[in-house]
């Protein structure tokens, strides 16, 4: 029987519940890509991540020449004999600072210019449309609360559609995020926004993004928050807009119909922007 | 100069005093030294069993495993599993590194290498190695607690480090450990920065100290400055803990007044950061000294070198907000930090560029200090590079508390600065213990650490990148990072592979120390700093007669040396072309 490398490697895990092996075959190149971007913001990170790579490629590939360069061509054995210098010429110093300056223009110009574009146009441009869908979130130990205004489009009054662990948006809308935690520190990961918030006990966060792709996709808990960190993932359900309006309708209804005011689980909410 | 009168007081000679209470710096020392190794197994040990666990969720540790977790079958349960994180990191922060490098180098190293008979404060120093015996066992003491030792990972953010997530004594005695642990720390930095200051021999200027000294005193200073401030955190979270007061306690939780957990972190970040070069500053020092002893070429840009690790103190100090930008703190600072932190990259590619000039046209001896201060520069520049992504706010949106920020700060933290005091340990054996270690197994510790060291933390990087985030107990939970797998995997056969090549250096180690009748020469390295004209190992009170120092540490390959020699020492007239 022919069995694979990765396949060995993987024997102990054999009939252990949950664990599921197989898996499909796949590149490595595939293996190591982030989670599926369903967002329309998501390519300014992987711009900027990618341009981080090829400089970081090119000042690493200058080291490594020196380093393997040098160990090789100046060995004691080819070399005998050591150039006496102190680096210390006003050349030696032209040079040095050239470098100094090459990194400065390639890496922290751009970067930091870039970066605090997309913050500011983007990520930190917070929606001020009408029609934005609202969500609260409230992080426990260890689950995701979600809240969504009712028929009479306030937060934190008794028609609230609340949900557990599932939080269902409609595609192709922007979608903003308020979050606070209950107990301890928790960060809201959305592996496919390819963003994140910390959730933090008596403070607000805020995070606004937008998908353009229906489907499932997880939600994580980033920060350690306990022994169970591991088990705090939620669903985040993006729903064609029709299916999204035909739920939100029928949650609250049921909301309405069901949600017992008297219940400590729902009385989380605040009022929207609220700090 | 200040210049003062160090006296020789007889030496020691029961065994109580010579090797347990012992005021001499080299013991002191070399205690540091046995107190890192003793927890970098420990450390060691706790990070298989993490990796393990990554790679193989459910399965029973090999051989140890029935026997550390006898109630599962030697399967490593969840609670556990975020004890040995929080455990790992601890114990390799603060008890593995910092004894090693700052310990056991600070205190071997700068009297040595100045020209002094002693530290300033000899009682001080042995109250520094017996505070961090006490926190050392206050740890301990920890693990074996009914709820386990802390848990809340190394950075203890409350309010999981509060009773509300910690309701363990387990988090007390951490808080307290490290409390004392600060103690120990800063009164061995006060001492190693008066060192510095006072005790120089005479001619030996600051820009004629060797940049292991630059890098220590550096370190020293920061160690002396932000230290406190960790204690000043680790206090008010104890009294948290213990007196019901909420200074880090919010949200439901907190019944009787309001605090903000978000200044802990504050708190723990001006010092965190720092921290992280307190940690690498000794190491860069030592590789830039050796790069240039082993090249037998003087350090190219040896002043630029100094000012550049001066300048990345100082910028160290004002950086530290780029670990809480998911906090989502106001956006000036956040730019500010990030810009900031950006700055760092300049004098590093200003002492990279010294480094590799020192290599070109020498002629490059490959000893074991030499390999292993190579292999810092290599992983220095992945580690020191990967950091940019981090610093970007953009960018870190997305890569926050992923295996990203784990890879990057184990090749900084911990790869190199490992890579460096191993460097060190092979380079100063012979003046510590007056044998030398075995080179080729040396070589081989070299070649069995260097390369799963990079299939490990490429690995984490790699799994980074595709979205696996930090501290889960199976990351498989998440369907996501099924496909990292094999990639988990891989890193964690490279762990364990590593983590059996150290005993190379365990063997040798112990060998040499305890076996070993070959007597080192008192210039193996064929070195020119103070410490290799005296006798190995050495004497007591290192110098019969003050040296005066009259050239820099640097001087290899002068076309003018006669008597066969390629360097001088520092007490000789310069040479002059």
């Amino acid at each position: 029987m022919n069995i694979s490398f990765s396949e060995r490697l993987l024997g102990p895990l054999n009939g252990i519940p949950g664990v599921d092996l197989s898996m499909k075959a796949m590149s490595f190149w595939e293996r190591m890509s982030p989670p599926e971007d369903i967002t329309t913001n998501g390519h300014l990170i992987h711009w900027l991540f990618n341009y981080t790579t090829y400089v970081n490629i090119f000042w690493f590939a200058l080291v490594c020449i020196g380093l393997f360069g040098f160990s090789y061509l100046y060995s004691q054995k080819r070399h005998k004999i050591a150039l006496y210098t102190h680096g210390n010429e006003r050349k030696h110093l032209m040079l040095t600072a050239l470098i100094g300056l090459g990194v400065f223009l390639s890496v922290d110009m751009v970067i930091t210019k870039v970066s605090t574009r997309d913050m500011k146009e983007t990520f930190w441009n917070f929606p001020t449309e009408s029609d934005v869908i609202k969500v609260q979130v409230l992080a426990q130990q260890w689950a995701w609360n979600f809240r969504y205004a009712g028929q009479d489009g306030e937060f934190n009054t008794a028609d609230d559609v609340v949900q557990l662990n599932n939080l269902v948006i409609p595609v192709g809308r922007k979608v903003m995020v308020q979050m606070t935690s209950k107990d301890v520190i928790h960060a809201f990961y959305l592996p496919n926004a390819h963003i994140k918030a910390d959730a933090i006990p008596g403070r607000f966060a805020k995070l606004w993004f937008d998908t353009n792709k229906a489907g499932i996709y997880e939600i994580a808990c980033a920060e350690m928050c306990g022994n169970h960190h591991y088990l705090m993932k939620a669903q985040m359900t993006v729903l064609p807009q029709e299916e999204y309006d035909r739920w939100l309708k029928e949650s609250q209804d049921i909301a309405i119909a069901t949600n017992d005011t008297e219940s400590i689980d729902l009385r989380w909410g605040w009022q929207w922007g609220s700090k | 100069m200040a210049f003062l009168e160090q006296h020789i007081h007889d030496a020691p000679t029961s065994f109580w005093s010579k090797y347990i209470v012992s005021f001499d710096h080299k013991v002191i020392g070399k205690q540091f030294l046995w107190f890192g190794i003793f927890w970098l197994l420990v450390g060691g040990l706790m990070a298989l069993l993490i990796r393990w666990t990554l790679a193989y969720p459910g399965v029973p540790f090999p051989i140890l495993g029935s026997l550390l977790f006898p109630h599962s079958g030697g399967v490593v349960p969840p609670d556990t599993y975020a004890m040995l994180f929080t455990m790992h990191g601890t114990i390799m922060i603060f008890f593995a590194i910092t004894p090693i490098l700052t310990g056991f180098f600070g205190n071997f190293c700068i009297p040595l290498m100045i020209g002094a008979r002693d530290m300033i404060f000899p009682t001080l120093n042995m109250l520094s190695f017996w505070f961090s015996m006490l926190s050392g066992a206050l740890l301990l003491a920890s693990l074996c607690l009914p709820l386990g030792a802390a848990a809340g990972g190394w950075t203890s953010y409350p309010t999981l480090s509060t009773n509300i997530g910690q309701p363990g004594l387990g988090q007390t005695l951490w808080t307290l450990s490290l409390f004392f642990f600060g103690v120990s720390s800063t009164m061995g930095a006060v001492n190693y920065i008066t060192t510095v200051i006072t005790l120089r021999a005479p001619g030996m200027d600051y820009f004629k100290m060797p940049l292991t000294i630059w890098g220590l005193w550096l370190t020293a200073i920061l160690n002396a400055i932000f230290v406190p401030v960790l204690g000043a955190g680790l206090l008010l979270l104890t009294f948290d803990r213990v007196f019901g007061t909420t200074f880090f306690l919010s949200g439901a939780a907190a019944t009787s007044g309001k605090g903000d957990p978000v200044l802990f972190q504050h708190v723990f970040w001006i010092f965190g950061h720092p921290e992280v070069y307190i940690l690498i500053l000794p190491a860069w020092g030592i590789v830039s000294d050796f790069l240039s002893f082993f090249s037998r070429k003087p350090a190219f840009g040896y002043k630029m070198t100094a000012l550049s690790l001066s300048a990345i103190t100082v910028l160290s100090t004002v950086v530290y907000g780029h670990h809480m930008y998911t906090t989502q703190m106001s956006p000036l600072l956040t730019q500010s930090f990030m810009t900031l932190t950006m700055l760092i990259s300049i004098p590093s590619a200003i002492f990279f560029a010294n480094w590799l000039g020192t290599l070109w046209k020498g002629s490059i001896r490959f000893t074991s200090p030499m390999l292993f201060s190579l292999g810092v520069v290599f992983v220095f520049g992945l580690g020191g590079l990967t950091g940019l992504y981090l610093a970007s706010t953009s960018i870190d949106l997305y890569l926050h508390d992923t295996y990203f920020v784990v890879g990057h700060f184990h090749y900084t933290m911990a790869a190199s600065v490992l890579l460096g005091g191993f460097a060190g340990i092979y380079f100063w054996m012979p003046k510590a213990f007056g044998k030398m270690m075995n080179e080729t197994l040396a070589k081989w510790h070299f070649w069995c650490t260097m390369i799963p060291l990079n299939g490990i933390f490429t690995g984490m990087m790699i799994m980074g990148y595709a979205g696996m985030h930090r501290r889960l107990y199976n990351p498989f939970v998440y369907e996501f990072m099924h496909k990292l797998m094999p990639i988990n995997t891989f890193v964690t056969m490279c762990a364990i592979v590593m983590g059996l090549a150290q005993f190379l250096f365990i063997y040798n180690f112990f060998q040499t120390v305890f076996f070993s009748k070959e007597k080192a020469s008192d210039n193996p390295w064929e070195v020119g700093t103070l410490e290799w004209e005296i006798p190995s190992p050495a004497p007591h009170y290192n110098f019969k007669d003050i040296p005066h120092v009259k050239c820099g540490p640097h001087e290899y390959g002068n076309p003018n040396l006669k008597n066969g020699k390629d360097y001088q020492f520092q007490t000789e007239e310069l040479v002059k072309v």
